[in-house]
């Protein structure tokens, strides 16, 4: 049994280290690219999200490097995300793929005894803490990389030590060397030469959760942002999805949960994916943040109640929006960001301005 | 008091419970006018451009409410089947309308969710009431009766092969007459005849909203063909094809897009037409299961139409027309 699964930001790190530690065969799908695009592209109905054709085209390249069971984690609710492995199902059988498709919706845990071989519970709650270390660390790294992004001198610094942090925590084989390859790559951020001179904007990366994970979905949004010399904050983070935690949970201290409360005024109920997060970390976040990015795939529906809602909020902050789909260009988003950017200065200033 | 009822999205499937309610309870019905160009264009003129179209029409018609009426009626079906939730528009909508209109009357709302269980949707119908009257037995009576014209609403349409439009008719018509079943006794339901007979699959909103769908159903029938719907079906009938084909049902209103269509190719029909709408995020997906299910099994032909606001109607006849000589064609060679 080869098992596979689809990409969703930097999950891979996480379950390529599960599988390491309990030892079975897995599949780690390319990193999406172009190719995986036009594939997921070619074989998708035409109106569908574009997390449906990057998912299929991770499935698709899974496949080809000899996969034959795929892992997917729909379940249920109002988005079309968890509706997902049924149509990729008939797709892939109609392109005369021979594969076992296991779905979430016959018990999380069960799968996961079934794709690693019948691996004790012990086991598997322990390579999963490993694969949560990698991705806690990671997400330290990351954070540390917004900020140096946006004052660093030589633009792209950051994001080199970025890729040999995700490189070497990789690679890491256990605790202590996932410490030691975060503590160094974060000196190694510290000591990039900035610009101190500067006082960075602070915009926000809010949206749909996958477009907002995937560098590749969002064409880079969060490094053009850093070349404009914005500091970026982003509340979602694949950790922060698979994050259980009962006591954070019930106290209600995480990010989603605050969002949550803080959009009731103007949407008080779960519209599926994240639109009520989107509503709230507006509402959140008005006063520190200097604007709000707002990505969405494109047609996606709890972003586009979102986006109809957000509007009417009491609390104003500057708002985005970007829509990515197979036709997105590159150039038209880099655009839009420059002119944010400059709006949102050439607004700041003329309030000082006003205040002399 | 007045109530509004906007003709759009969920009125086709359960207007008449609505309006046996509110009016036992003594409130008075105000209901749109059918959609028309201007209704459109005052929806979308409120929302981002790619909200889907029933959306905008639905918005068109609380714009054209304001005025007429004390209050506006905005249910959120959340759910009618454990785990089986709606689609995001729908679980929005009130908040939604309240966002962009914000000169709306005010808006009653009533959330019904299944995962919550029935006391639940007690406890929500009661409070819906009690803007009414304080007295509990009266909302009770007027709630009971309201499901039973729900039922017999639902009954003409799978017994009597009855539209909607049709069905809404009859009900009012038992109403004023006082139980005599008069009323539009044509070739509905006589699966004898030998005209070709055309599965819609699709949901209410769009199949029975003539101005959207430009008079689909009319344009089948003077072509002489027999019309058939999803509310023709049980909904058991809906429910074991659905699961047919793709599992259990995912989306509330999903099965009249999939147990529609899965019944339809297997039987009943000699052609398929899905209707839906540009940017319907759920039946992006359905409406590709039954594509491939249709031209796996080769049984049935099929079609699918995508509206929106740029549609133009001579586009519609000519694939329509194309289609039916199609099948026309097919049934005379003995096909």
């Amino acid at each position: 049994m080869r098992v596979s699964f689809q990409h969703i930001g930097n999950m891979w790190v996480g379950l390529k280290a599960v599988a390491d530690r309990i030892g079975f065969d897995m599949v780690v799908p390319p990193i999406t690219s172009q190719r995986t695009l036009a594939l997921g592209a070619r074989y998708s109905p035409e109106m569908v999200c574009l997390p449906f054709k990057l998912t299929l085209g991770n499935m698709i390249e899974s496949l080809e490097l000899g996969a034959d069971t795929l892992i997917t984690i729909g379940q249920y609710g109002p988005c079309r995300f968890g509706y997902y492995h049924r149509v990729q199902e008939v797709i892939l059988r109609d392109l005369g793929y021979e594969f076992e498709l296991l779905k979430q919706s016959s018990g999380m845990l069960r799968m996961i005894r079934y794709f690693t071989g019948g691996a004790s519970l012990r086991e598997i709650f322990l390579a999963f803490r490993f694969g949560l270390a990698k991705l806690k660390a990671l997400d330290d790294v990351e954070r540390l990389v917004h900020k140096v992004r946006a004052v660093e001198q030589v633009k792209g610094s950051a994001s080199q030590v970025f890729r040999d942090a995700t490189r070497a925590i990789d690679e890491a084989k256990n605790y202590r060397a996932i410490k030691q390859a975060k503590l160094l790559h974060l000196q190694k951020l510290r000591d990039i030469p900035t610009i101190s001179s500067v006082n960075p904007l602070k915009i926000g990366v809010v949206g749909e959760f996958f477009v907002v994970v995937d560098p590749f979905a969002n064409m880079d949004v969060e490094i053009e942002l850093g070349k404009l010399g914005v500091q970026v904050e982003r509340p979602q983070s694949v950790l922060e999805w698979l994050d259980f935690n009962p006591f954070t949970l019930l106290l209600g201290l995480r990010e989603k949960e605050r969002s949550f409360k803080a959009a009731k005024p103007y949407l008080s109920r779960y519209i599926g994916g994240d639109g009520l997060q989107t509503v709230g970390e507006k509402v959140l976040h008005a006063k520190d943040w200097d604007g709000l990015v707002h990505i969405e795939p494109f047609g996606c529906l709890p972003e586009i109640m979102a986006r109809n809602i957000m509007p009417s909020t009491v609390e104003q902050l500057p708002v985005l929006n970007l829509m990515f789909d197979e036709h997105t260009g590159r150039a038209g988003v880099i655009n839009r960001l420059e002119a944010f950017v400059d709006m949102i200065k050439r607004k700041q200033k003329s309030h000082l301005d006003m205040r002399v | 008091m007045n109530i509004g009822i906007p003709r759009a999205l969920l009125y086709y499937q359960y207007f008449p419970m609505w309006k046996t309610f509110f009016e036992g309870l003594g409130g008075e019905i105000v209901i749109s006018p059918p959609t028309t160009k201007d209704i459109i264009a005052s929806g979308a003129s409120r929302v981002v451009a790619d909200t889907c179209l029933p959306v905008k029409v639905f918005l068109g018609h609380v714009l054209s409410l304001i005025g007429k009426c004390d209050y506006i009626f905005i249910p959120t079906i959340r759910s009618l089947k454990s785990k089986i939730y709606n689609c995001s528009k729908f679980l929005g909508l009130p908040e939604m309308t309240r966002a962009v209109i914000t000169d709306c009357p005010p808006i009653l709302d009533v959330t019904i969710d299944m995962n919550k269980g029935m006391r639940n949707i007690y406890r929500a119908i009661d409070k819906l009431g009690r803007c009414f009257t304080r007295n509990t037995s009266d909302i009770k009576r007027a709630s009971l009766d309201a499901w039973q014209v729900h039922l017999d609403y639902r009954r003409l349409m799978y017994q009597q092969s009855f539209i909607p439009p049709r069905a809404m008719e009859t009900i009012a018509g038992l109403d004023d007459a006082g139980g005599s079943s008069s009323g539009t006794e044509t070739s509905y339901g006589s699966p004898a005849s030998t005209e070709p007979a055309i599965a819609l699959i699709g949901h209410p909103y769009l199949l029975y909203d003539e101005y959207l769908n430009h008079r689909l159903i009319h344009r089948l029938e003077k072509a002489g063909n027999r019309v058939l719907t999803p509310e023709m079906l049980t909904s058991e009938e809906l429910e074991s094809a659905s699961v047919k084909l793709a599992g259990t049902t995912y989306w509330t209103y999903g099965e009249e897009v999939v147990g529609a269509g899965e019944h339809y190719l297997r039987e009943g029909a000699d052609g398929i037409i899905g209707v839906l709408t540009f940017g319907c995020g759920p039946d992006s997906l359905m409406m590709e299961m039954v594509r491939r299910r249709a031209s796996k099994l080769k049984t049935t032909p099929f079609m699918s139409i995508v509206l929106e606001e740029h549609t133009a109607e001579t586009g519609i006849i000519t694939r329509l027309e194309a289609f039916l000589d199609m099948i026309n064609r097919r049934k005379r060679d003995g096909r």
